[in-house]
């Protein structure tokens, strides 16, 4: 297990306007973070209907040890708050997810989503001007043709390197419930939309149709029993994808098979533990995040309490559960109380898939070594971590006598709490969004 | 009978979140307010499972009951490993799952009933301002001319209510929409069901745990929340009886008005309870 330290803090507001991480606004929360296909750049989203996008320094031989640290590169509103007239609600403008698509060009294209509208934005830079026109000043007033008496040809001339971001697209009206996912197809062509109920596939070009391809709502909505609560295409296979469920299930559809996929390909699911029923076993069991592992031979999923990976070819019980805070099983009443219960924690995969990483409560996130069975609890804190420092690893102490460095279970902050995480594609560099602050680790370097 | 205190209490909490909810910025979320719903439901059942411990509706109540109060004694009183109790009660659990499951087209038929008779009620009494106009309900039921022409789509969460309590021998009816139950021309100063009748608790049951007396506003009034829980959990026979039971005074609530406007308009919301999600 690598050890994670050069803790690089990046407070998500630039630093003349920091709040201290007591009084943020609410619209600074970070809601999303996802890095790109190569990992040079890093998106987030807030919930102000911001996003906010990183870019890794090129390495350079003058600063050897400043190894790609990640800065501020595009800063751009995607989302404004709505008003749907005819329902008479709100429509938030927190950005749920961000994908990026493949580059393919000098310019980066990112897909954003709150909760009815997605957008696929992109991200172009600006190094040059034309300047000697003939009909404007260089103030860009517009001149008198009388006075014009010669011709020139303008120049490109360099600027200051500014970037912009345009909404090239924008795919609307589609989505009655509020969308949960996004997940771009490896096809590069597609991508698709998920709400409560039901998934559209959308063609990037194309932004007044869409296809619907799942559709679980019943003709009498007094018999709804689960909802949609994540999906995500297969990382190789065009026709497949996965959609996870309320209660706790995983369906693998293949799109060859019918032009709507209500019925599945492949059913995952565990049973119940009957030994742990409780009120709270439905709410614990919904699954917030479902992701492929990069192979596409895995499947990972989050519920309140475990993460569990699962083996596409094995329907019947997952491949491997790991608890990530099983010290909050007795306290499911004073959780659901405070509505930390619906919290929606997301779990990733590292490059190799050896990896799995999830966040908690206080500030923790946890990492799972698949091969080695080992585990470990981190902390996103600005008090606890100096720049270079390595973060030391944390332990929740769960009854009887509590060592030195624990923390009981009842001190921990349930206000601080790490729901989005992401890992670079290839290298041992984890972004950690905890609250309004963004958080990059890196990999030790020798 | 703490698993009681605790699923009133439960129910309670649930309860405000729904209400909670409607004033939330961004719309109703369903993926939530269906969670709550079910943990409502679970902690409805719990509650209730003592007063048909197999009176009604044969064996598959008793298993049910059997079920709720053995998974109770598991979930409350904290025990991990199955004792002699839990084992009977796993065993029964997977066979009243499924028995719990199959009277759900009779529980939700003679839900729906109850709430088209609450919702007449209340129409009769010119007390309660029910909303009128608004969007057309598709799940409206035919034989429902005498109440109100159309009523607004009900924003509450849909719940899969598995009234197991029902009299099963009201037969699948017709089904009702009767949806009468928006915040929004709900005038906040009437007080609810003033002239309809509202059965009140029977002899045998818990009396309410003012837990949440003086707590904060949004907490429900327990007194009204066990009015509701006898409400659903009753059988309804208690609504058709009409005995002239008074409901409890919204008002009694006498701190802010808050609370006591989230009893009133709980109240005739939680009515057409099966009536679900009809907003979306």
């Amino acid at each position: 297990m690598k050890c994670f330290s050069r803790y690089l803090p990046y407070l998500f507001r630039p630093p003349s306007t920091i709040l201290s991480s007591s009084c943020h606004t609410e619209a600074d929360i970070i809601s999303t973070v996802e890095f790109n296909s190569t990992g040079e750049l890093l998106a987030t989203g807030d919930k102000g209907g911001r996003v906010v996008v990183f870019q890794r320094e090129q390495e350079s031989k003058n600063q050897p040890h400043r190894r790609g640290e990640y800065n501020v590169y595009s800063t751009f509103q995607s989302h404004e708050p709505e008003f749907d007239y005819l329902k008479s609600l709100e429509i938030e403008e927190k950005i749920n997810k961000i994908r990026w698509l493949p580059q393919h060009n000098a310019a980066y294209f990112l897909l954003s989503t709150n909760d009815k509208t997605v957008k696929l934005w992109k991200i172009s830079e600006r190094d040059r001007r034309p300047e000697g026109y003939n009909l404007k000043d260089e103030e860009g007033r517009i001149r008198d043709p009388a006075t014009i008496t010669t011709l020139r040809v303008p120049v490109l001339r360099p600027m200051d390197l500014m970037v912009e971001a345009t909404a090239r697209r924008i795919f609307s009206n589609a989505h009655t419930y509020h969308i949960n996912s996004i997940s771009v197809n490896s096809d590069y062509e597609t991508f698709m939309s998920t709400d409560d109920l039901r998934i559209n596939l959308w063609n990037l070009e194309i932004t007044n149709k869409s296809f619907n391809i799942v559709d679980i709502k019943p003709a009498n909505m007094e018999e709804l029993t689960e909802v949609i609560t994540a999906a995500e295409f297969h990382p190789n296979q065009c026709n497949t994808f996965v959609y996870s469920s309320s209660k706790g299930s995983i369906r693998l559809c293949d799109m060859r098979a019918a032009a709507l996929c209500d019925n599945h390909s492949k059913f995952f699911e565990e049973p119940e533990d009957p030994s742990n029923r409780s009120f709270f076993s439905e709410i614990i069991s919904s699954i917030s995040d479902v992701k492929f592992s990069h192979s596409g031979r895995y499947l990972m999923t989050r519920d309140y309490l475990t993460v569990k990976v699962w083996d596409l070819n094995m329907e019947s019980k997952p491949l491997e559960t790991y608890q990530v805070h099983d010290y909050l099983r007795s306290k499911l009443c004073s959780l659901y109380e405070n509505d930390c219960i619906f919290d929606k924690f997301e779990c990733v995969w590292n490059g190799s898939d050896s990896v799995i990483m999830t966040g908690s409560y206080n500030n923790f996130f946890r990492m799972f070594d698949r091969n080695t069975k080992r585990d470990v609890t981190l902390e996103a804190s600005r008090e606890n971590s100096k720049p270079r420092a390595i973060l030391k690893p944390r332990k929740v102490c769960v009854g009887g006598k509590r060592r030195k460095d624990e923390i009981s279970v009842d001190s921990l902050d349930f206000s601080k709490k790490i729901l989005h995480t992401a890992w670079h594609p290839s290298e041992n560099i984890i972004a950690v969004a905890a609250t309004n602050n963004l958080y990059i680790f890196q990999d030790k370097v020798n | 009978m703490e698993y009681k205190v605790e699923a009133h209490r439960i129910m309670s909490i649930s309860l405000g979140k729904i209400y909670n909810s409607r004033v939330q910025r961004g719309g109703i979320k369903l993926h939530k307010n269906l969670l709550v719903s079910l943990v409502l439901r679970s902690a409805r059942q719990v509650y209730l499972s003592d007063y048909y411990g197999g009176a009604c509706l044969g064996s598959q109540r008793a298993e049910a009951g059997e079920w709720a109060e053995g998974e109770t004694m598991e979930s409350l009183e904290g025990r991990s490993s199955p004792g002699a109790a839990g084992a009977d009660s796993c065993e029964s659990e997977t066979e009243s799952r499924e028995t719990l499951r199959a009277p759900e087209t009779n529980a939700q038929a003679s839900v729906e009933v109850a709430a088209e008779r609450n919702a007449e009620e209340p129409a009769s009494s010119s007390d309660y301002n029910w909303p009128q106009g608004g969007e057309t309900d598709e799940e409206r039921a035919p034989g429902q001319a005498e109440d109100s022409t159309q009523v607004p789509s009900c924003p509450v969460p849909e719940s899969r209510f598995e009234c197991g309590a029902a009299n099963a021998d009201e037969g699948p009816q017709s089904p009702a929409a009767a949806a009468p139950c928006c915040t929004r021309k709900r005038s906040a100063g009437k007080s609810p069901y003033a002239g309809s009748p509202v059965k009140r608790p029977r002899p045998g049951s818990v009396p309410p745990a003012n837990t949440e007396g003086g707590d904060a506003s949004e907490d429900m009034d327990t007194g009204n929340v066990s009015s509701l829980i006898t409400i659903f959990g009753s059988s309804f026979s208690g609504l058709l009886s009409k005995d002239g039971a008074q409901a409890e005074p919204g008002a009694a609530d006498g701190d802010s008005g808050s609370g006591t406007i989230c009893c009133e308009q709980m109240l005739p919301n939680l009515s057409p309870w099966s009536t679900a999600i009809v907003a979306f």
